[in-house]
């Protein structure tokens, strides 16, 4: 009987003790959350820089807009209400060309997209008017809407050179002015959408490279006209045999492409890239 | 609550049930084996030190009467449980008999009590050997099946990119680390619990023949 009752007693201690050990862990357990939690939080994420490779057509042709004054700039007094010309609406890319692409790139003109870029452009235009009528105000609309619509016209052209007037200002008694040209080509719109794609296809890390010098890996790639990639050659490998694959992989993983566009499709067309550690170019 | 952002239980929260069935049965075996190290800890710990004091007296008085009062003071000590033992076997036999029947009836009485005392010392510490030798090859078992899984899912995804790779292999490695959580401290107590129950066992080997010639020769 006696026994019984020491072995009853030592089963509730080690029962006690069992109950311990698990408030013991569960305890451990939250801590380890509490330090994870406030790990995060202290942890400053990099900020994260998102750039879309898809501009309104026509971009590329646009000149690149000089502020110095006084540069064939027209009389200040012309246009004293207008504070902010027209032309910066438009994005300011003028990306370089590839320089393997044994083709010219074509030029898809998108005359819907336009179209509501200019009824967008006006309406914003529109509301930005201040509500007292400026004598000039709707003379410098017309000329910024003309200018536009000619930048349009010029990138219509397949691989044509665009050029730009220069934006005319003024800001009180400055006037600004300037000239600017640009290819019109590296604005296509299918070849940033194809990058885009590759872009998103190309699994790579910068940071498993030991250096990156001389990490450039130059490739043209034959599209049909259905979009299939037919044939990718390599101008220049990377010393990095995993960059040389990881380009290789992604050209295969993204085909096939976004058909060519109406004006291309009779034929296949090369389109040659630069890509680097940093991305596409 | 437990995102991806929180490390290891963003991990967990993705984990597969073979995973998670290992990690809680390893969480169980630590909680058992933590319970077992520190009720034998105090157990063992307080039967030294009781079997050293009645020693000490023992030895100071001599007298197994005296002794025996004293003995009620240490209840968890397991040498002066042997002695009451083989004290109420000699008090049993009384004047009757001779004495080489009494000292093997006391003889056999202590060494029941010697076994009975051994066992009641070594209760549960296997249960922490059997953490210790386990635990490491259960939590093998949960990374090698995580590890499985996340293979088969590159093959599914059909990329073998860093970031498709290894989340898999982290989520599977916290089986492995589980495991060797539970078994460390086990195997550690293990050690500890062998040689405190080895010296405790010794001293009762030691001293029980003095026991039964200091009943048999009582004055």
């Amino acid at each position: 009987m006696k026994k019984d009752q020491k072995l009853m007693a030592a089963e509730k201690q080690f029962q006690l003790w069992l109950a311990a050990a698990a408030v013991m862990h569960a305890f451990i357990l939250f801590l380890l959350l509490y330090l994870q939690m406030w790990g995060s939080a202290g942890h400053v994420k990099p900020k994260i820089v998102s750039v879309s490779l898809v501009s309104l057509p026509g971009s590329g042709g646009a000149g690149m807009h000089s502020e110095s004054p006084g540069e064939n700039s027209p009389p200040a007094a012309a246009e004293p209400a207008v504070k902010k010309p027209l032309p910066e609406k438009l994005p300011p890319v003028a990306r370089k060309p590839v320089p393997v692409e044994p083709v010219k790139p074509v030029v898809v003109d998108k005359p819907v997209d336009i179209n509501k870029a200019l009824a967008l452009l006006k309406q914003k235009v529109a509301q930005k008017t201040p509500p007292v009528a400026q004598p000039t105000s709707g003379s410098t609309l017309n000329k910024a809407l003309a200018d536009l619509q000619q930048k349009v016209k010029s990138n219509g052209r397949p691989g044509g050179t665009g050029s730009g007037e220069g934006r005319t200002g003024s800001f009180g008694s400055r006037s600004s002015g300037g000239k600017g040209s640009g290819t019109g080509g590296t604005a296509d719109p299918y070849k940033a959408a194809i990058t885009d794609i590759i872009l998103q296809n190309w699994a790579f890390s910068k940071q498993l490279l030991k250096n990156s010098y001389g990490m450039n890996v130059y490739v043209r790639i034959n599209i049909l006209p259905d979009g299939t990639i037919r044939q990718i050659v390599f101008d220049k490998r990377a010393p990095s045999e995993y960059l040389n694959n990881s380009v290789k992989k992604a050209l295969e993983k993204s085909s096939p492409l976004p058909a060519l566009p109406k004006e291309a499709a009779s034929r296949d067309v090369w389109i040659g890239f630069k890509f680097t550690p940093e991305g596409i170019e | 609550m437990l995102d991806s952002k929180l490390g290891i239980f963003g991990l967990l929260s993705d984990a597969g049930a073979v995973v998670l069935m290992v990690l809680s049965l390893l969480l169980s075996f630590s909680i058992i084996s933590w319970a077992i190290i520190a009720f034998k800890f105090g157990y063992l710990r307080k039967s030294l030190q009781e079997s050293k004091a009645f020693l000490d007296y023992f030895f100071d008085v001599y007298n197994v009467d005296k002794a025996f009062t004293e003995s009620e003071r240490f209840r968890n000590g397991s040498l002066p449980r042997v002695f009451r033992s083989g004290y109420i076997e000699y008090r049993a036999l009384g004047n009757k008999g001779d004495v080489t029947q009494a000292r093997a009836r006391i003889a056999r009485a202590v060494k029941r009590e010697v076994n009975a005392e051994y066992k009641r010392l070594s209760t549960l510490v296997p249960f922490l050997a059997t953490v210790g030798n386990t635990a490491p090859f259960i939590g093998l078992f949960g990374t090698v099946w995580g590890i499985m899984n996340s293979f088969h899912n590159i093959g599914l995804t059909q990329s073998a990119s860093l970031a498709a790779v290894a989340p898999g292999i982290s989520e599977a490695l916290i089986a492995t680390a589980a495991g060797l959580a539970a078994a460390i401290p086990a195997v550690i107590a293990y050690n500890y619990f062998t040689q405190q129950i080895n010296i405790i066992e010794r001293d009762l080997e030691e001293f029980s023949p003095e026991f039964v010639a200091a009943f048999i020769n009582e004055p």
